[in-house]
């Protein structure tokens, strides 16, 4: 199997372009990495999101790229939420006197107040629903 | 979440469920131990329409450089489209604390069960195309004949017509000896050796028909209820003899039905030799 690497932009400046092939490169070298990976998303059901939409590919390569950059991305964002799940419960633990819950007892349950700033970040804008229809 | 009580569900479910396991897989990896559950639906619904987006905008620019399959530069162009930076992926895909999630079984497709099929479907011919359906089963178009060619010889079919009509004769004979009155050619109570059917006739012979009867079981418990019903004690004695009817239903007004019977039976048995000769 050949694979191409497209040059990300032909029209560039030489610089540009050794930068972006050597992103090429890199990539492609990582897609012979994936051959024995497995991201956490099966094969199968990234497949059939991809197939809904169009894009059919016979390497399953580009699926499980695909898969990881999905699941890269949610991490992201989790760790976003995290981090103000973090902020509001050490302000929550300083405010009350109690201090029975150590740090290594806390348990993080993300709700909707700490993913809602960490989407905004990113420019989506998630809004809780009024009321159920 | 709301559990599904059907043990069968749709390709949809189980794949929006893996995403579900797979967005939960990300969060505890992250550090969460629990999760709301809006925002593990917001999620996963990210997650999709990632996948969805992902796939259209790479299909978009493998179609736009005048390709038909997809190449890691159209996934590539794609990605960074959307704004998801692929400097990281390495290092994440060699963290230490992944876990893997089980592919989804494959179920089996149910079999329709082949109902009424009789024989093996025929091969097609070699010049019908194979996208074809297959043919039918074979009972569907083989004609087989389902009685033998009857015999039309004259002499077989005169045979078997004379045959018929003296089987036929005999049994309605015999029948009718054994359920309706007989007539004994011997002198002798016993009935069994020579049974002949009794000759009465009756005046007018279409009265019967004409006078709608119920079915009679038991005689003598008709003839009972009869003449509990029409006791004739103080009737005219002329009235006696005037009804008699070879089944023995309207026995009339009669004190002793069954001497009645006898009389009928001993005024006709005298003529009812040379009568059931004929018949017999």
């Amino acid at each position: 199997m050949i694979i191409e690497t497209v040059p990300l932009s032909r029209m560039g400046s030489p610089s540009v372009i050794e930068d972006d092939a050597g992103a090429g490169h890199a990539l492609s070298d990582f897609l012979l990495q994936l051959e024995n990976y497995s991201p956490s998303i099966p094969d199968s059901v990234v497949a059939h999101y991809l197939n809904a939409s169009g894009f059919e590919s016979q390497d399953p390569r580009l699926i499980r790229l695909i898969a990881l950059a999905s699941q890269k991305f949610l991490s992201d964002i989790a760790n976003d939420a995290l981090q103000h799940c973090k902020m509001r419960t050490s302000s929550q633990i300083t405010q009350s006197s109690k201090n029975q819950k150590g740090p290594k007892e806390k348990k993080y349950v993300m709700s909707m107040d700490d993913l809602a700033p960490a989407l905004q970040e990113y420019g989506i804008v998630a809004r809780k629903p009024h009321y159920f229809v | 979440m709301a559990e599904s009580t059907e043990k069968v569900e749709s390709g949809s479910d189980a794949r929006r469920r893996i995403l579900n396991i797979a967005v939960s897989t990300v969060l505890l990896e992250t550090g969460f131990d629990a999760a709301d559950k809006m925002s593990l639906e917001t999620l996963t619904e990210m997650l999709q329409c990632f996948f969805t987006e992902v796939g259209n905008s790479a299909k978009g620019y493998c179609e736009l450089s005048g390709r038909v399959e997809p190449v890691l530069g159209d996934v590539v162009m794609a990605l960074i489209n959307m704004g998801i930076s692929l400097q990281g992926l390495e290092q994440y895909a060699a963290r230490p604390n992944r876990h893997v999630i089980q592919p989804p079984l494959q179920a089996s497709a149910p079999r329709t069960p082949a109902m009424l099929s009789a024989g093996s479907k025929a091969k097609p011919a070699p010049h019908i195309p194979f996208h074809l359906p297959p043919l039918p089963d074979p009972h569907a178009y083989i004609r087989t004949p389902t009685h033998k060619q009857p015999v039309t010889e004259y002499e077989a079919i005169r045979e078997k017509a004379a045959s018929q009509k003296r089987d036929i004769e005999r049994a309605l004979t015999k029948f009718l000896a054994k359920t309706s009155e007989t007539h004994n050619l011997f002198n002798t109570e016993d009935n069994q050796v020579f049974p002949l059917i009794a000759c009465k006739p009756t005046f007018p012979a279409y009265l019967p028909c004409l006078l709608p009867t119920d079915q009679v079981f038991d005689f003598d418990e008709l003839e009972y209820h009869f003449q509990v019903a029409n006791r004739t004690e103080d009737m005219p004695p002329d009235k006696k003899g005037d009804q008699s009817d070879n089944e023995g239903e309207n026995m009339g007004d009669n004190e002793n039905p069954n001497s009645s019977q006898l009389d009928v039976q001993d005024t006709t048995m005298a003529s009812s030799p040379e009568r059931s000769k004929a018949g017999g």
